[in-house]
């Protein structure tokens, strides 16, 4: 029939076609996918015997997706995030931080990122997390008499980063669509994650001491401590807090030796602090924390720091729970994100916050994402089985390949592509459409030409791919005409910022994250430290 | 407090009603099942919900279980939550009907992976059945949820031209869109039928110690809830047909009443 150069260019065209006339993105896939099949096969056999043919994958390659365990943990970390936004957990988090951080010039838009960092590593959805930020900071920065410029840049820049700090629902995609394994994409992206969150903090504390008037500090609170005063508050306060996590892993450990679980066995991974020989280390640090607590600190100073600083124990609890349990090894990422719902509902409870309306509304949302996330998802999933079944994806990488670009040459015209493309499309039709072309091309490059300061094992080229794609992503979310956080805090905002200023805003912190891919694409290792 | 009714009208308190008795009768029959389990030689556990050939206490249970479910649904579906848009219609009422159970099935997808985490890392007893009850239901979740999402007409699009269109041409476009999924649709059930109706046929199970039989409901599940997403879009597009045409942001994901409800709770303690 039609040969695979003509019939790449047909769904090509036919994509922007359909895309263009407002066809939704997953059906449109859906339906190139019979396109392509149509155009490879000839009509009596296609549709020659009802109920059979090659059109069977379409439905074959729907049901895979379908019963794809990890896929579960996409409605479970919207719900979860969905409950975070109505709970309190955020403002008491941003009080908390501003109490220790008020005092430092520009540390109210430190204290922003820092937020933002906190609430990144809870769920990995962005949208929520640019409102929460608006709503909460943005007011409280503008009071302060804070750059218009520098605050909007920090909180849309910081809120985006939900989907590079783990957990993430783009790597999850990303893992799902490439079979790649989520939790070593996850630890992979965490140094990334914090090196950009640390370009935002530098940037900030930079441009603040050398302008002072971005960033005004606010006039003291009368008996509010200061300086050495503060720090040790905060010391009673960690102290304490670390009193409870040491106190509770000992009675873990305890539980575990009472019940025999953690006996030594044999091709049994031991419990991560959990094992006999771990009481005396926990006990130690639990007796240290004490000492801190009650001879260093003093009593009366832990518990006033306490009241400062207790609005960042919920938000640790429901990252010790959801990374706890990944890195811990009790669950895999679906598990974790359901004790995540099962941890922010429990907080919630504590908090007397929970209703059931709360619930409900939230599951409204999460069903309400959930199929538009997943049914681009079904309709990807149709076309690149059709596609692939057409010899696809070979030709075109048998295409570029052969072209004779130098290695990186070929991987900057990626990068190009997915920074176009996400000034215009969402990320989960960019990973659900693209990957399939691009990674088994990545893959077939020389994995030694990759990086200019060193390269990484050809087995860590699909990981390494992921968190760049995922930096990539982060720089769509604000990139005009249509990053989305800039649609976010443009619903929150005073009326007189406009989305010009806003994203005039956004241009610095663009900079920023271009700068962190570029670490990124020069040495490739940075995300095998933590491998 | 006075809640608007949808569509149950005066039918609603009975409604109301049947789904408290179901889900009361559910609750006891679970006791019931739990004790039995505990303190009787004869017992039925998770392995016989699935196989309830035989054994008229396990069909009462299921019968009652989905009984309530389906009075939750019906019931939850007469109230619209603040982020919805209204049911129009009688597939808007489908949709959003199937629409709750799939909301009540996520909550309980929590609650399984709940029970299976502290069974299995607290007591040591990981359950067999915990993962692919989990999976089965989620099935059903992903597929009404793209169904749901239809009817709320929050499929992802991309605006940039078709805001620019004039009115007819907006229109044709809308059109054309429908009978592409049409399209789609059926060559979907005519390439995957017979695979679907064999192994509904067959039951065909997944193949593991709790056996559940998944392939044999979800292949052909898929196949009806496609179909009633196509018939979904064909209702929306005459719905819609006589509508305001309106400009799409990004920022419509973002509900004004939602972000009024974040703002309440902000301001809750201050």
């Amino acid at each position: 029939m039609v040969d695979i150069g003509t019939l790449s260019l047909i769904i090509l065209l036919g994509m922007f076609a359909l895309l263009a006339i407002g066809m939704p993105l997953g059906f449109a896939s859906a339906f190139l996918a019979v396109v392509t099949l149509s155009l490879k096969f000839p009509p009596d056999l296609l549709w020659g015997d009802f109920g059979r043919g090659p059109l069977s994958v379409l439905g074959q390659a729907v049901y895979r997706q379908m019963t794809n365990y990890v896929l579960i943990s996409v409605p479970l970390f919207i719900f979860m995030a969905a409950m975070l936004e109505r709970s309190g957990i955020a403002r008491d988090m941003y009080s908390s931080l501003n109490v220790w951080m008020n005092r430092t010039r520009g540390g109210i838009a430190v204290a922003t990122s820092i937020m933002a960092v906190i609430m990144a590593a809870m769920s990995g959805i962005i949208g929520g997390e640019v409102v929460l930020l608006g709503l909460i900071a943005l007011p409280q920065m503008l009071r302060l008499g804070y750059d218009r410029n520098l605050a909007i840049g920090t909180i849309c820049a910081s809120g985006s980063l939900g989907t590079m700090i783990p957990p993430s629902i783009v790597l999850i995609f990303y893992g799902l669509v490439t079979e790649t394994s989520i939790k070593a994409l996850f630890t992979a992206s965490f140094l990334p994650g914090f090196m950009l969150a640390t370009f935002f903090i530098l940037y900030i504390v930079i441009r603040t001491r050398m302008n002072t008037s971005l960033a005004p500090l606010p006039d003291p609170i009368p008996g509010e401590p200061e300086g050495s005063e503060k720090a040790l508050m905060f010391l009673g306060f960690v102290s304490r807090f670390a009193m409870w996590v040491t106190g509770v892993l000992l009675v873990r450990a305890l539980f575990f030796t009472a019940t025999g679980d953690n006996a030594i066995r044999e091709n049994q991974d031991p419990i991560p602090l959990g094992m006999v020989a771990d009481i005396p280390w926990i006990i130690g640090a639990f007796v240290l924390f004490t000492v801190t607590v009650y001879v260093v600190v003093g009593r009366e100073r832990t518990a006033r720091g306490w009241d400062m600083g207790k609005g960042l124990i919920a938000p640790t609890v429901v990252i010790g729970v959801v990374l706890g349990s990944i890195y811990g090894g009790i669950t895999g990422i679906t598990e974790a994100a359901g004790m995540g719902v099962v941890a922010v509902f429990v907080i919630g409870m504590v908090r007397r916050e929970m209703t059931f309306d709360i619930v409900w509304d939230s599951l409204i949302r999460t069903l309400k994402s959930t199929g538009t996330i997943i049914w681009v998802t079904i309709g990807a999933a149709a076309l690149a089985a059709a596609y692939t079944l057409v010899g696809g994806p070979t030709y075109v990488a048998n295409l570029i390949i052969g072209a004779d670009l130098p290695t990186m040459g070929i991987i900057l015209v990626m990068m190009f592509v997915f920074l176009i493309m996400g000034m215009f499309m969402d990320w989960v039709g960019i990973v659900l459409l693209i990957m399939p072309v691009f990674l088994p091309i990545v893959v077939r490059l020389p994995a030694e030409e990759i990086g200019f300061l060193g390269s990484v094992d050809a087995r860590y080229i699909p990981i390494w791919f992921g968190v760049v794609f995922c930096m990539n992503m982060q720089v769509s979310f604000l990139s005009p005409p249509f990053g989305p956080a800039a649609f976010y805090l443009k619903s929150v905002a005073p009326p007189e910022i406009s989305l010009t200023d806003i994203f005039r805003g956004f241009l610095p912190f663009i900079a920023l994250q271009l700068c962190a891919l570029s670490v990124l694409l020069i040495w490739p290792p940075i995300i095998t430290i933590f491998l | 407090m006075q809640v608007s009714s949808l569509f149950l009208g005066r039918f609603r308190e009975p409604v109301k009603k049947g789904m408290i008795l179901f889900c009361m009768l559910t609750f006891v029959l679970y006791i019931y099942l739990i004790g039995s389990r505990l303190f009787a030689e004869e017992s039925y556990g998770m392995f016989e919900m699935i196989r309830p050939a035989g054994k008229p206490l396990v069909q009462v249970m299921l019968a009652c279980f989905g009984t309530a479910l389906a009075f939750a649904s019906v019931f939850l579906s007469d109230t619209k939550g603040a982020i919805e848009t209204k049911p129009d219609g009688f597939f808007d009422l489908v949709s959003v009907v199937l629409g709750r159970l799939a909301m009540i099935m996520t909550a309980f997808i929590v609650l399984v992976m709940f029970y299976e985490v502290v069974s299995r890392y607290v007591f040591s007893k990981p359950t067999l059945w915990a993962n692919e009850l989990s999976l089965w239901i989620a099935c059903f979740v992903f597929l009404l949820a793209g169904l749901y999402a239809m009817q709320q007409r929050s499929h992802i699009r991309i605006y940039i031209i078709y805001d620019m269109m004039p009115w007819w041409a907006q229109k044709t476009s809308d059109t054309i869109s429908v009978l592409l999924i049409t399209g789609f649709t059926f060559a979907l059930i005519w390439g995957g039928y017979t695979d679907a109706e064999n192994r509904f046929m067959r039951m065909e199970t997944f193949g593991t110690a709790w056996d559940p039989p998944i392939p044999g409901i979800v292949k052909p599940a898929l196949l009806i809830i496609i179909v009633l997403v196509c018939i979904q879009a064909i209702s929306n597009l005459i719905a819609d047909w006589n509508k305001e045409p309106e400009i799409h942001t990004p920022a419509d994901e973002i509900d004004e009443i939602e972000i009024e409800k974040i703002r309440q709770t902000l301001e809750g303690k201050n």
